[in-house]
């Protein structure tokens, strides 16, 4: 603390002091998340590394029991040698389908009378039906020639250990399965904390003494802290990266030591039992994937393919190096914000306006998490490439910058002339949802404000009968839920059934098919949205109207105003401050009104009558495209906020807040 | 012809016209939705035509009154159909959603219409800007958080809070046009009596903001009641899904089930329609208040 602690409050910030505690902040994040990142990458390498082993292990087990013929003695021959030779393996079940059968067992439970051979019990289906599952899905990746269901099953248990199955294979069809629970692996060292506290602690303590010889210079503090918080962002991920990579190295080693180990005890126990050693094996293919695929890492001579580990390495590297940036830029931000004097303004800040805030925050909270964080999350996801089939991807992984805008905005195909000249319009454009889009917020506005502001003013006329009776039937559009309105109506434009057509047929009209041509499924939307929107603005109006003192009028008819004069001159004025901001709403509501689109035209024919939100949310459900939607979502967000901000000026509706 | 006393009145007989014209066309869908209804039968048609259809036929086509009346698609689609959980698990969300929305969206408002703070402008600002974000936007990530980060898939909490958060906004800026109009010499008033603020809150500005508060209550119940694309994409257990949601599934994709729709749609509207019409002189004054700024 400051030698003069206990003057004034108004005493001069310590930018020394701010500087030191934002330095400690930000790389006690940095480090932190550097840490977290580092340890899930540590358990996942390992994840991997046990799965590999374990794959080698049953493929070369699964060659043994294929050899020595699935069924009879010499499997079971060959499974004791085998448990003999790997005490890692638990319990070795091989499970012969004809007969449905336990061929060989070396599972403590089943000794004695439940000593294999013998049939499989009920409570053991689930090892038949595993059998099942991956003959089928040999068979289906044979039949398509290619990978899409897993030939070699692997499930994590409880308590860490890792139980998988291969198939058993006979003349090429799949005859049984060779299932290993294999014990839990040793569990993996975390990564030192010693270490990385180092990292927080030596940059701290370097710019505490540093700040003895700098003084109180802001300037100088804050580019000496940011050198060190760089120091410490690029310094703890290059050790991070080093130790992945000399991770990688390890396994792939211990990998090959493995293959080249399972390759000598497998040929072992077949030349002890004498088994066909023809054609030689192949141990380099067993460290495959799930389908049975060699990763090709592992030579077949043993020795380990250098490019292939240099290349995952890099890969390693590049993932390292996006989340440095983008720790280093968060712990930047901080940095920055506490040593600036943010940090400390800000919570002077808080503690004046305590109960203000305590009103706020509830809702607030709920805001941040439910609204904005997931608005901005879409946004992330608008620069990747994110679709269905890799939403469990990292952000990072699946980047694609402004790719998605680009062939969003700078597609102008909307329309191509056909060989007899016709136009044919692109209605998967975005041009042309755009203009569809226009065009259905302002015919909707107009016809709501016109019909609206016209009944108001019926209904105002002072000594109506049955005023309050047609108010509330005029309001029940308005009233009922908007998806049950879209499917009436969508019922009532039906061409066979529908009222409209039978009333078009009383006048003597042929029935229109509404939803075959773009322009009347337009109409029908048009039809939907009109009738429901208009009560909003009637009753907008009609609330306005009421509080226009009628002296004014008085007054007006004194001077001799004829009733148009009256109209322009004070119902209009007074109406302006509520209908401003009515409209400015519902052109937002109807630029985005979702259910009518959808539910009533569907978009028909073809996608023409389309609106952007319908179409975004075809993008995202339809055909799965996630970022390509939510850049299609970005841009529409672009739109409204252009429109607010351009409304804003010209209305200054928001003024005074 | 024209008197001091402002009698230039416009003759009445079509202003009623006009009134009687245009609630015609406002009723004629609900009139229909109950024909199909009470007819007991699925179709959409409100009578069967013959092969040569005369005028007249065609007029009984239109006049929204079934052939038959009984009410054997209202029993069927509460007892046959999973249509009454979906209708408890409606009200259960959309009751919860009214307290919690109201709560939230009361306090803030307040807070922005009482108080000066650093952030007043900006939450206000973000509040309306919020009202844009497109709902195709927020639906993967809200996904995202819900069922995978939360939790809450097909869950009623998930769904309330959901709607709650999204109802605030447009809550808060009423809220608070509302409060602005509420003059200050009463709570500055009871600050003298000794009052604290949130007694003032609680037992001054919340009375008095009554008819406000009935169109935020209003609002949000209707939030709860009527959304479908979000209960729809969350919901993934039959049991758990809302009204909307399975009201579309007896007219969606191949199902053509009019009559049972026709009566869900009923029951569903009953409970919204009924508080909009009981709530509307509040929301009058609510709507123009929030907008007219006092």
């Amino acid at each position: 603390m400051s030698a003069r602690a206990g003057d004034a409050p108004e005493r001069p910030p310590s930018h020394r002091l701010r500087f030191a505690v934002g330095l400690l902040v930000a790389s006690a994040l940095a480090v932190g998340v550097g840490y977290r990142l580092l340890d899930g990458a540590l358990a996942q390498g390992a994840r991997s590394a046990e799965d590999r082993r374990a794959n080698v292990a049953i493929r070369a087990l699964a060659e043994v029991v294929d050899r020595a013929g699935v069924t009879g003695d010499a499997v079971r021959a060959a499974v004791a040698a085998w448990a003999k030779d790997h005490p890692q393996q638990a319990a070795i079940k091989v499970v012969a389908f004809d007969g449905l059968s336990l061929e060989a067992s070396t599972d403590p439970a089943d000794t004695g009378d439940e000593a294999a051979p013998r049939r499989l019990r009920r409570e053991e289906k689930d090892l038949y039906d595993r059998g099942q599952r991956l003959r089928a899905a040999v068979e289906t990746n044979r039949a398509e020639g290619a990978s899409r269901k897993d030939e070699v099953e692997r499930a994590r248990l409880a308590d860490g250990s890792l139980s998988i199955a291969a198939p058993l294979e006979k003349d090429g069809a799949v005859v049984g399965l060779v299932q290993v629970q294999r014990r839990p692996p040793p569990p993996v060292k975390p990564p030192s904390w010693l270490t990385a506290l180092s990292y927080v602690a030596v940059p701290v303590a370097v710019f505490l003494l540093a700040g003895l010889v700098v003084g109180e210079r802001r300037a100088v503090l804050g580019v000496l802290a940011v050198v060190l918080l760089a120091g410490t962002v690029w310094g703890y991920g290059a050790q991070s990266a080093a130790k992945l990579e000399r991770g990688r190295r390890a396994v792939e080693e211990g990998i090959a030591g493995i293959v080249r180990d399972e390759g000598a005890k497998a040929s072992a126990i077949l030349a002890s039992l004498s088994l066909p050693a023809e054609p030689p094996l192949d141990p380099a293919r067993w460290d495959a994937d799930a389908f049975r695929r060699p990763y090709g890492v592992v030579r077949s001579d043993g020795s380990v393919d250098e490019a292939k580990v240099a290349a995952s390495a890099a890969r390693d590297r590049t993932a390292v190096r996006n989340a440095l940036l983008l720790v280093g830029g968060v712990s930047l931000a901080v940095l920055l914000f506490v040593g600036l004097g943010g940090a400390s303004a800000f919570v002077r800040t808080v503690r004046t306006n305590r109960v203000a805030y305590t009103y706020v925050l509830p809702a607030m909270a709920g805001m941040v998490v439910l609204v904005f964080f997931p608005f901005l999350y879409g946004i992330a996801i608008s620069f990747t490439d994110s679709t269905i089939y890799n939403t469990n991807a990292p952000l990072t992984d699946i980047w694609v910058g402004f790719k998605n805008y680009v062939s969003i905005l700078s597609d102008f195909h909307v329309a191509t002339r056909d060989a007899d000249g016709t136009l044919v319009f692109n209605y998967l454009n975005f041009y042309w949802t755009l203009w569809v889009t226009v065009a259905w917020t302002v015919t909707n506005v107009t016809i709501g404000v016109t019909v609206g502001l016209f009944l108001a003013l019926v209904l105002n006329t002072k000594g109506l009968a049955l005023k309050p009776v047609y108010r509330v039937l005029l309001i029940l559009p308005w009233a009922m839920p908007n998806y049950i309105t879209a499917l009436i109506w969508k019922g009532m434009f039906h061409q066979q059934f529908g009222v409209v057509n039978q009333v078009i047929q009383i006048f003597g009209g042929s029935p229109v098919s509404w939803f075959e041509t773009p322009f009347t499924s337009f109409l029908t939307a048009l039809a939907t949205n009109g009738w429901l929107s208009f009560p909003f603005m009637m009753v907008v109006s009609l609330g306005a109207l009421q509080s226009i003192p009628s002296d004014l009028y008085e007054a007006a008819r004194v001077d001799g105003a004829s009733r148009w004069q009256q109209f322009t001159g004070i119902t209009l004025p007074s109406l302006k401050p509520a209908l401003v901001p009515a409209i400015i709403l519902s052109v937002v509501w109807t630029f985005n009104m979702f259910n009518i689109i959808y539910l009533v035209t569907q978009g028909e024919p073809g996608g023409s009558t389309e609106i952007l939100i319908t179409q975004a949310y075809k993008f995202a459900f339809e055909k799965y495209r996630y970022g390509y939607a939510a850049a299609y979502s970005t841009v529409i967000f672009g739109i409204l906020v252009v429109y607010g901000t351009f409304q804003n000026r010209v209305t200054r509706a928001t003024e005074g807040i | 012809m024209r008197s001091r006393a402002g009698e230039d009145e416009f003759p009445h007989l079509p202003l009623h016209l006009v009134l009687v014209l245009a609630t015609l066309v406002a009723v004629y869908p609900v009139l229909w939705v109950f024909t199909i209804a009470l007819s007991g039968q699925q179709s959409l048609a409100i009578a069967d035509l013959p092969s040569d259809p005369t005028v007249w036929d065609r007029l009984r086509a239109i006049v929204p009154w079934p052939k038959t009346v009984t009410l054997s698609n209202f029993t069927s689609v509460v007892t046959d159909q999973p249509f009454a959980q979906w209708m408890l698990n409606s009200a259960i969300v959309a009751i919860l959603t009214t307290i919690v929305g109201v709560f939230l969206a009361c306090t803030a408002a307040y807070a922005f219409a009482r108080f000066r703070f650093p952030g007043r402008q900006a939450g206000m600002m973000s509040f309306l800007v919020s009202q844009m974000f497109p709902g195709t936007l927020m639906l993967i990530p809200l996904y995202i958080i819900l069922v995978k980060w939360l939790n809450l898939g097909s869950s009623r909490i998930g769904l309330i809070l959901v709607y709650a958060t999204t109802a605030i906004p447009f809550c808060v800026w009423m809220l608070k046009g509302y409060f602005d109009t509420i003059p200050k010499e009463l709570e500055e008033a009871a600050v003298i009596d000794g009052a604290t603020p949130s007694t003032i809150f609680w037992r001054i500005v919340l009375p008095l903001a009554k008819p406000a508060v009935a169109v935020t209550a209003l609002f949000s119940f209707m939030t709860g009641w009527n959304e479908f694309i979000i209960a729809a994409t969350v919901m993934d257990k039959e049991t758990m899904y809302t009204a909307p949601v399975g009201l579309r599934f007896f007219v969606g994709g191949f199902s053509q089930q009019w009559g049972y729709f026709a009566a869900g749609a009923i029951i569903v509207s009953i409970p919204v329609v009924a508080l909009f019409l009981f709530l509307q002189k509040y929301l009058v004054s609510g709507l123009t208040a929030g907008s007219v700024k006092g």
